[in-house]
């Protein structure tokens, strides 16, 4: 490999070779021994990143075919005035499904999966930390997001628009079971989505290469760390939506319908603060990819690196002050609205700076015009348009006027191809010789990426002009003489120039692409980066020591050490399969993770889970919530194997390093992944204070309504104590389970079951109160507020139950004790995030209403 | 350790935190304050949404600014003496978020002195 020359720099001296050679007889072989995976049918149970995440892009791409089809049919209904190719019925169904699918079951899963796969090889990890999650969070996904598509086949899809707008969508105009596939179906995907954010966030700050310090990390990896936090931040807003939008319609609780003191303006707060965000959150992983592809493509590091970080960081913070720009036209104060104005111009800023960044990196080296290049340039352009036409409907008073036209239409779709889209054909073409014996065709990428770029602005190009002159979107035909037929013609015969494009694509795909690891196409790029390492179904031989961004460039030995086994933890401790845990800012070795292997629990579990969801949908209730307690049942199997303990003394994996095989407390990467979910149910929590609030505001003078009064004090105040009491027992049990002696004394069970019973009794506690005080869900938001809030406590006072009584079972098979306490540590955090919760939950639901008199 | 790990990702991120709390306490009291028409009460003379606003607006430029001036001093400091690579990118990193996190607070408060506060 031809390294271009770099200036010598004291941080950037190759480190010494920690592991010397011969390497000792077996050792490779042991490793290949670990990794390998089942053989016949049982091959699916494998959650090794390589296939899973193969896979995971594969769905996502055969979602985009699919979401891609409809928009064809929706394009040929659209290309002659008054044509009755679609009815306006299934017309609704198209267009809410290719919506719908395209941004919950391909852009989102498409950028996750991508990262499955590139993330460990680019951080030099054997795997992510958690694979049987990350198979999981596939499986749900694959199953679920089939079934939801195929609800098309039998019009059963939904027809509300992808953002589902009540009252539109509420039992009163759209009684059938449509909407309910999609707040059921979407919901558990978004789910999915979220257990693939844990595992990137705890991926990428805990399993990387030695020395990848954080002024080291590949620039993806940190958008994918932005994209990850973003998820965690901004889904749960729309799990709270979709949930309360379901409860409404299954139980007639009012959230949404104004005669009863609900708001439906309160679902699109809730569905814009994830909807706004989520086109960063597609963005930014394309931006990474990008930030990846043109330095390999001009042979020169990424110019303006910290300025790419902060631009990163920048946008994940300010794309949450943009989410009213979608509700301009909804009659807010002027002054609110200029808010979001003034954000949605502000995060234009650090996007430009990505774009600066990117030109002056292709300007300071050499651009070989390849077909990534291509589609590296078709997404500046066409996203810079895209942007600017951002910018236009950031004003309000603009937006007022091209509002639910085909101007908004064209806009999105320059945002979302040229951002999303482009980018990831671009990383198609680039990584594919990571994962396959051969790349794909020069010669047909070029004929791909004219078709799709000139079809793209074909398309979109004429329908600024269409909805400048009027043509509102989601109509299924228009009239002859309103001046759209050419317009809409050209955009018609340009979507089909798009499906050539992609049609070339599957056609140089299936003649190339042959699933490879050892036998790669390897680094045709002369790319700097990690991923472009000699590796095999266990990532890389051994675990390297990096000392820069691009270490291929700057340390010319660094594959053949790799590959030869001189690098750290060239084999395996513990003969399974492991994962080196760095520290989070310098990537020191801090304990080698034992990572559980292939195994039918997470495909079971992700089966049934979805079962559990799609049967609630067709109100199949019994077999639904069978289908529940089975994946409830394959968790807790799947969960058992896991939490080994130490199984062997510490390790030395090179250079005089020993690092233990198993540790407790904030270093353990699962202490992380429970901190993450706590965050995210906070947040799910926190949306549900906005909504009980947002209520109040709509209902000034019925909080509680007219002739309730609210239970007496010594109700919440018996439910507080309980909660504490419940706490402090646990916190007792976690001393009691300290030492390094391996104690397991018997009052740590005995605590956890008393501390059960008081938890529990504090919920019920908290519920019969509403309920003896003859407060009524469905009568009025302010009651179906209420019970929204006690509900969610109530389902978290379950799992943590469920958590307790696993506990307890741990102890009881001596699987728990002062040195292995891990599942009791998971246990504790999560008992004191429900317990704050319930407190918080307290004194809002009994001292609001006091607070502001309406008691 | 962890203190100081946790101590430099907060001086980091100190001025996008102030400016998320900015944007959401003036949305969350414009909001209010025009719900529930108590937006005619003035505070020194000033309506009470724009005074509201321009005191959130004021607190959160202080705190940014605290921090930027924190993280230059770090960011001087970093240049003089031997410090990891990974302890002066995250100075470098905060005085460049911070800096341009002052110039999103400001921009983000000027609609309170050019539109009517319930319009």
């Amino acid at each position: 490999m031809n390294a271009p020359e770099r200036p010598e720099s004291f941080e950037r001296r190759e480190p010494e070779l920690p592991n010397a050679l011969p390497r000792p007889a077996g050792e490779f072989e042991a490793l290949k021994r670990a990794w390998k995976s089942p053989r016949g049918l049982s091959f699916i149970t494998d959650v090794n990143n390589t296939y899973v995440g193969i896979w995971y892009v594969g769905t996502a791409f055969l979602f985009f075919i699919l979401a891609g089809i409809l928009a064809l049919i929706m394009r040929a209904q659209l290309a002659v005035p008054e044509s009755d190719l679609v009815g306006h019925d299934l017309y609704n169904q198209l267009f809410t499904m290719h919506g719908t699918v395209m941004m919950f079951l391909f852009a989102v899963p498409a950028v996750e999966a991508a990262s499955v796969y590139l993330l460990p090889n680019m951080q030099a990890a054997r795997d992510l930390p958690f694979p049987r999650l990350s198979a999981y969070a596939f499986w749900a996904y694959f199953v679920g997001g089939l079934v939801f598509f195929g609800t098309i086949f039998f019009g059963l899809a939904p027809n509300g628009g992808w953002f589902m707008y009540p009252p539109l969508t509420g039992t009163k105009y759209s009684p059938a079971d449509n909407a309910d596939w999609w707040l059921l179906g979407i919901g558990f995907i978004e789910i999915s989505a979220i257990a693939g954010a844990i595992e990137i966030i705890v991926g990428v700050m805990k399993t990387r290469a030695v020395g990848m310090s954080l002024d080291k990390l590949p620039v993806y990896s940190w958008a994918m760390l932005v994209f990850a936090v973003m998820i965690v931040i901004g889904f749960p807003a729309i799990i709270l939506g979709t949930l309360l939008l379901e409860m409404e319609r299954a139980f007639d609780w009012p959230f949404f319908i104004a005669e009863r003191g609900g708001d439906p303006l309160l679902w699109q707060h809730l569905f814009w603060f994830f909807g706004h965000p989520e086109v960063y959150i597609i963005f930014l992983p394309a931006t990474g990819m990008v930030s990846m592809i043109v330095p390999a493509m001009a042979q020169t590091p990424l110019v303006g690196y910290r300025l790419i970080v902060l631009a990163l960081i920048a946008t994940g913070f300010l794309s949450f002050g943009l989410w009213v720009h979608h509700m301009f036209a909804t009659g807010l104060p002027k002054m609110s609205l200029s808010f979001f104005s003034a954000a949605s111009t502000a995060v234009a800023v650090p996007s430009g700076i990505q774009v600066f960044a990117w030109i002056a990196t292709i300007a300071s080296g050499r651009m070989k015009l390849t077909t990534p290049s291509l589609f590296v340039i078709g997404f500046l352009l066409i996203f810079t348009l895209g942007g600017l036409t951002g910018v236009m409907v950031a004003m309000a008073p603009f937006d007022w006027q091209a509002h639910d036209t085909y101007f908004v239409v064209a806009h999105l779709h320059y945002v979302l191809i040229g951002g999303m889209v482009f980018p990831l054909f671009a990383a198609f073409y680039y990584w594919i010789p990571v994962a396959s014996k051969h790349a794909l065709s020069e010669r047909l990428g070029r004929w791909v990426f004219g078709l799709m770029f000139l079809g793209v602005n074909v398309t979109f190009l004429p329908m600024h002009i269409t909805g400048l002159i009027g043509m509102p979107r989601r109509v299924y035909t228009y009239p002859v003489d309103m001046g759209w037929d050419a317009l809409n013609l050209v955009s018609t015969i340009g979507s089909f120039m798009i499906a050539l494009g992609v049609a070339i694509f599957i056609y140089d795909l299936a003649r190339k692409f042959r699933f490879a690891s050892e036998d790669n196409a390897g680094n045709v790029w002369n790319a700097g980066t990690l991923e472009w390492l000699p590796n095999g179904q266990y990532a890389t031989r051994s675990i390297p020591a990096v000392v820069s961004r691009e270490p291929l460039w700057d340390q010319p030995n660094l594959s053949k050490d790799v590959e030869e086994g001189r690098y750290y933890l060239p084999g395996t401790a513990t003969g399974g399969r492991e994962a080196l845990v760095t520290s989070p800012f310098d990537a020191r070795p801090q304990y080698i993770l034992q990572i559980p292997g292939a195994g039918w629990q997470p495909l079971l579990a992700a089966v049934f889970t979805a079962a559990f969801f799609l049967l609630l949908t067709v109100k199949l209730v019994l077999p639904s919530v069978v289908c529940g307690v089975i994946a409830i049942g394959c968790v807790i199997w799947w969960l058992w194997e896991t939490d080994p303990g130490p199984t062997r003394p510490p390790a030395d994996i090179g250079g005089g390093i020993v690092v233990p095989v198993y540790v407790t407390g904030p270093m353990n990467h699962s202490w992380w992944a429970m901190i993450v979910l706590m965050v995210v149910s906070g947040m799910v929590f926190t949306c549900m204070i906005f909504s009980y609030l947002f209520l109040w505001l709509v209902n000034p003078s019925a909080w509680p309504a007219q002739g309730f009064v609210p239970p007496h004090w010594v109700w919440p105040a018996t439910a507080a104590a309980l909660y504490v009491a419940s706490a402090i027992l646990i916190d007792r049990a976690s001393g009691n389970l300290r030492g390094e002696d391996r104690r397991s004394p018997r009052s740590v069970p005995v605590l956890i079951g008393i501390a059960l019973l008081l938890v529990s009794a504090a919920s019920a506690a908290d519920l019969a109160a509403q309920w003896r005080a003859g407060l009524s869900p469905s009568a009025h938001a302010y009651g179906a507020a209420v019970y929204a809030l006690v509900s969610y406590q109530i389902f978290f006072v379950l799992t943590t139950l469920l958590m307790g009584l696993y506990t307890i079972a741990r102890w009881l098979t001596g699987k728990l004790d002062s040195v292995r306490r891990t599942t009791f540590d998971n246990t504790m955090l999560f008992w004191y995030y429900t317990v704050g919760q319930g407190l918080v939950g307290i004194v809002v639901v009994h001292g609001f209403p006091r607070l502001t008199g309406g008691v | 350790m962890a203190a100081v790990r946790t101590g430099q990702v907060l001086l980091m991120l100190a001025g996008l935190i102030a400016w998320a709390v900015q944007f959401s306490l003036i949305y969350g009291a414009t909001s209010t304050l025009c719900g529930r028409e108590w937006a005619d009460a003035t505070l020194l003379g000033l309506g009470i949404v724009p005074a509201s606003i321009l005191t959130v607006t004021l607190a959160a430029l202080a705190v940014t600014a605290a921090a930027f001036a924190w993280s230059l001093k770090g960011y001087r400091s970093a240049e003089t003496r031997p410090v990891s690579a990974a302890d002066r990118f995250m100075v470098q990193s905060a005085a460049l978020v911070n800096g341009f996190s002052l110039i999103v607070i400001l921009w983000q408060g000027i609609p309170a002195f050019i539109l009517p506060a319930c319009a």
